[in-house]
C-alpha cells in the first residue's frame, strides 16, 4: 500500500471529483435544454433548464468558496508559475481551458438570473418590464454567446480529456490519484506540493 | 448568414434580440477545427520525432 502511495499521488479529492462530474452533467442538461429547441426539437425545456441553471449556481457558489478558503488559488493562475520550467499542479492549456469556463459559467449564470426574472419561476415573480427591451436584448445576446462559447469549450475539453498522452489527468479525474512519474514528465512536483 | 437576431420595439426601433443561432454551426466547426488541427501537429510532430 505504502509502495502504491509512493508511486502515485492524490491530484484530485473526492468532493473536486464529484464537483466536476456533477457540473459536467448539468452544463450538458444546460445545454440540451437550451440549444436542442434552437436545432427544431421541441419539448417542454424551461422548467428543466431554469432548475439545471439553479443548480450549476450552487454548483458555481460552492467551487468558489472551496477554491478560496480551502484551496490554492494559485495553481489556477495564470502569473506566477514560481519560476522553472515545469508548472505546478495545472499546465497553461489547462489553466486557459479552466478561464474559458470560468468566463462563460460566469456569464451564463449572472444573464441566467435576470432571464428567470423576464421569463417567471416560482421563487421570482415575472416581470418582463424590470428591463428595457434593450437591456432584454443585451442580457439574451451575452447568454447566447457563453452558450456558444460552451458547445467550443465543450467539444475541446472533451477531446483533450480523451487524448491517450492526457490519460493521467482523466484517471486522476476519475480515480482522484495520477502517476508521480507520469506527472513528473510535466509538472514540477515540488511546486504542486507548494500548492501552486 | 447573419450575426444577431433583431425585433422591434413599441416604436418601430430595432433592437436587437440576442445572437443569430447561424452561428451555432460555426461554433462546433471552430471546435472541430482545433481538434483536427491539434491531431495534425500531433501527427507532424510525432512523425519527427520518429514515433
Amino acid at each position: 500500500m505504502a509502495s502504491h502511495d509512493n508511486d502515485t499521488v492524490l491530484r484530485h479529492a473526492g468532493f473536486d471529483r464529484a464537483f466536476h462530474w456533477i457540473n459536467a452533467v448539468v452544463v450538458l442538461l444546460l445545454m440540451v435544454t437550451g440549444l436542442l429547441p434552437v436545432l427544431g426539437v421541441n419539448f417542454a425545456w424551461v422548467k428543466i433548464h431554469w432548475i439545471s441553471g439553479v443548480l450549476l449556481t450552487a454548483l458555481i457558489v460552492l467551487h468558489i468558496v472551496r477554491a478560496l478558503f480551502w484551496q490554492s488559488v494559485r495553481t489556477i493562475a495564470l502569473g506566477g508559475s514560481g519560476g522553472g520550467s515545469l508548472p505546478g499542479k495545472y499546465t497553461m492549456p489547462q489553466k486557459l481551458m479552466h478561464l474559458g469556463w470560468m468566463l462563460t459559467i460566469l456569464v451564463v449564470i449572472i444573464t441566467g438570473w435576470f432571464l428567470m426574472k423576464k421569463a417567471g419561476v416560482p421563487f421570482f415573480e415575472r416581470d418582463p418590464y424590470a428591463l428595457s427591451l434593450r437591456t432584454w436584448g443585451v442580457m439574451t445576446l451575452l447568454h447566447d454567446l457563453a452558450s456558444l462559447a460552451a458547445v467550443f469549450l465543450l467539444l475541446v475539453h472533451v477531446y483533450f480529456g480523451l487524448l491517450p498522452e492526457k490519460r493521467e489527468y482523466l484517471r486522476a479525474m476519475l480515480t482522484g490519484r495520477a502517476s508521480r512519474a507520469v506527472l513528473a514528465q510535466d509538472h514540477d512536483l515540488e511546486k504542486v506540493e507548494r500548492g501552486e | 448568414m447573419s450575426i444577431l437576431r433583431f425585433g422591434h420595439d413599441a416604436w418601430g426601433e430595432r433592437i436587437v434580440n440576442g445572437i443569430s443561432w447561424d452561428l451555432l454551426p460555426v461554433a462546433f466547426w471552430a471546435g472541430v477545427a482545433v481538434i483536427v488541427g491539434h491531431l495534425i501537429w500531433r501527427a507532424v510532430r510525432g512523425r519527427r520525432n520518429g514515433g
